[in-house]
């Protein structure tokens, strides 16, 4: 007998995903990382660790450390730069039929204009997010997520230097998030990624020395979750409208139903693809066995706990 | 190829209070490791740890199909493997990282193999290995004190050659630094046509000089935190001399000495 399988689509504004749960930037690699664990064709789609125009080393060492339900890392975006990934990753990721999401970063607003400018003609992208949310480097990252004018600033550049869906992943730590939310997208931002992780940081009892090199870190996984979840709350109250990917601490197909009442069209599963690396592809699964049951489809749990 | 396998405990063996081996029952990791490697280690449902850890595979006895860990409790992570029943379940994920190279190693020649701690946890599988190819080695075992060498009567029978035991101070064996001990060995005329080694990082920069003076072709197993295990999270680097860094889990953890650069 023929499995009938629900429809699990989602639209976030010019993106068509063929379903709701994504893997997020810096938790999985380049994808090929997971061809043991997951089909990475059946995911909504993945986003690539943060790419740079040139090859970045990352911080020294040690760059994580566990803490209560989740952990801390400055791996400061250590990736192989936009050339080795379109043509040693991208060639693979399209292979298998991978939804590839190019996630890029830079220090300077140029340096993301031309990594996107690379990577425009590139054939197997579905759309690009930028970080403008990460810690763990001195220069850009964060500190363009973090200002509402540097924000406006950088994504209306980026905008009109690709036709690609943009995504912009914004910062928890920004001081007002609904402003930053508003800046990326009357910019030209055509979907929003919350949230990065929260500065944290953490001190040897016996040593009093930071256990990070970088000093401060960021915090991610199942701690974090429930302010994830009020912030993309948050958004999608002062944003109706804007397609939203929650991102924070999910780990299981509850955590994804919470983020898509909280406003979410799609998720990210982040840290959780550490400790269990093929919980990305059992939450399609069990998302498809669960509107099935209930006759839902993943649209119409977005913002239940708005209306 | 890798998987996450689901395995109850069959047998724990108490060496001293917090040093233990614990074995499971895992048959396709059994087949499917080599020694030097490693396995991402879960006790589920529990949120302390969040992580998996990092153990050495210590042992396979692949006709049973068990995996054996050496551990000593130091944290979250082993307390909560010390704690688990016999029946109880692990998440083992593995195999993982690369191998100590045997291969190469003509029949009836002779090897080093020197841990520090509990750094010897994955040498039992390393010596089934010598055996199987008629390579001698000589393990030199050292500890602080003689509590940590409570482990050496897991190498009863196993070791290939001569078992030189030390201590920091003297409580059993030679007093001394293993690689003191070791240095001394090599001094009087021992030759080896390799040198394995495992344990802190302390110790491989005293050995590194050791066998690069006399030209000993060496392989550290190496450990740094690990947040994946599986080239994912970036966590796990150590300060390369080929570029910026090597990332332990996948390139490693079996590393030459010339690859670490030791002054970062």
């Amino acid at each position: 007998m023929e499995r009938v399988t629900a429809d699990l689509a989602v639209q976030l504004g010019p993106l068509s995903l063929k379903n709701p749960i994504l893997t997020a930037s810096g938790t999985f690699g380049y994808g090929l990382e997971f061809t043991d664990f997951v089909d990475l064709a059946c995911l909504g789609g993945i986003c690539t660790k943060g790419l740079s125009l040139n090859p970045h080393a990352g911080n020294v060492p040690p760059r994580i450390c566990e803490t209560p339900a989740g952990m801390l890392n400055a791996i400061g975006l250590q990736n192989v730069g936009i050339e080795a990934f379109l043509t040693e990753k991208l060639p693979k990721l399209k292979e298998i039929g991978v939804t590839v999401i190019a996630n890029v970063w830079g220090d300077l607003e140029e340096d993301y204009v031309t990594v996107v400018q690379a990577l425009e003609g590139a054939e197997g992208l579905a759309a690009v997010e930028l970080n403008i949310s990460c810690p763990n480097v001195e220069k850009g990252g964060m500190l363009f997520g973090n200002s509402p004018g540097l924000t406006a600033s950088l994504v209306a550049r980026v905008r009109r230097a690709t036709r690609r869906p943009l995504i912009v992943k914004l910062s928890p730590n920004a001081p007002d998030l609904v402003e930053s939310a508003r800046a990326a997208r009357d910019a030209g931002a055509d979907v929003l990624s919350l949230v990065n992780t929260f500065v944290g940081m953490a001190i040897d009892p016996e040593t009093g020395r930071p256990l990070l090199s970088f000093g401060t870190g960021g915090l991610s996984g199942p701690a974090i979750k429930p302010l994830a979840v009020r912030m993309v709350y948050q958004v999608a109250k002062a944003l109706p409208g804007v397609p939203l990917m929650g991102i924070g601490g999910i780990s299981s197909l509850a955590d994804v139903l919470e983020f898509l009442a909280a406003g979410a069209t799609a998720v990210q599963i982040g840290t959780a693809n550490f400790r269990d690396p093929g919980i990305s592809g059992r939450l399609v699964r069990e998302l498809e066995t669960s509107c099935r049951e209930r006759g839902v489809t993943p649209s119409s749990i977005t913002g239940r706990a708005l209306r | 190829m890798k998987s996450d396998h689901r395995a109850p405990l069959v047998r724990r063996r108490t060496f001293a209070p917090g040093l233990f081996s614990v074995t499971f029952h895992a048959p396709e990791l059994a087949r499917a490791v080599a020694p030097g490697q490693f396995v991402m280690l879960e006790v589920p449902e529990r949120i302390r740890p969040y992580l998996r850890r990092a153990y050495s595979v210590a042992d396979v006895e692949a006709s049973r199909g068990e995996v054996e860990f050496l551990v000593r409790t130091i944290g979250p992570g082993t307390a909560a493997l010390e704690s688990l029943p016999e029946g109880g379940e692990a998440g083992l994920l593995g195999p993982l990282g690369n191998t100590f190279s045997i291969g190469d190693l003509p029949r009836g020649s002779r090897v080093a193999v020197v841990a520090g701690g509990i750094g010897v946890a994955p040498f039992p599988l390393l010596f089934r290995a010598l055996a199987a190819a008629r390579v001698a080695g000589d393990l030199f075992f050292g500890g602080r004190n003689v509590r940590e060498l409570a482990i050496r009567d897991r190498f009863a029978g196993v070791v290939t050659g001569e078992t030189v035991l030390s201590t920091d101070d003297g409580s059993l064996g030679e007093r001394g630094f293993v690689t003191d001990v070791f240095a001394r060995r090599v001094d009087a005329g021992a030759r080896y046509a390799r040198l394995y080694a495992c344990g802190p990082m302390p110790m491989f920069a005293a050995l590194a000089p050791i066998a690069a003076a006399r030209g000993m072709p060496a392989e550290f197993s190496t450990e740094a935190a690990m947040g994946c295990g599986f080239g994912a999270c970036l966590g796990c680097v150590i300060p390369a001399t080929d570029k910026a860094f090597v990332v332990t889990c996948v390139e490693g953890p079996i590393l030459a000495p010339e690859r670490i650069r030791w002054n970062a």
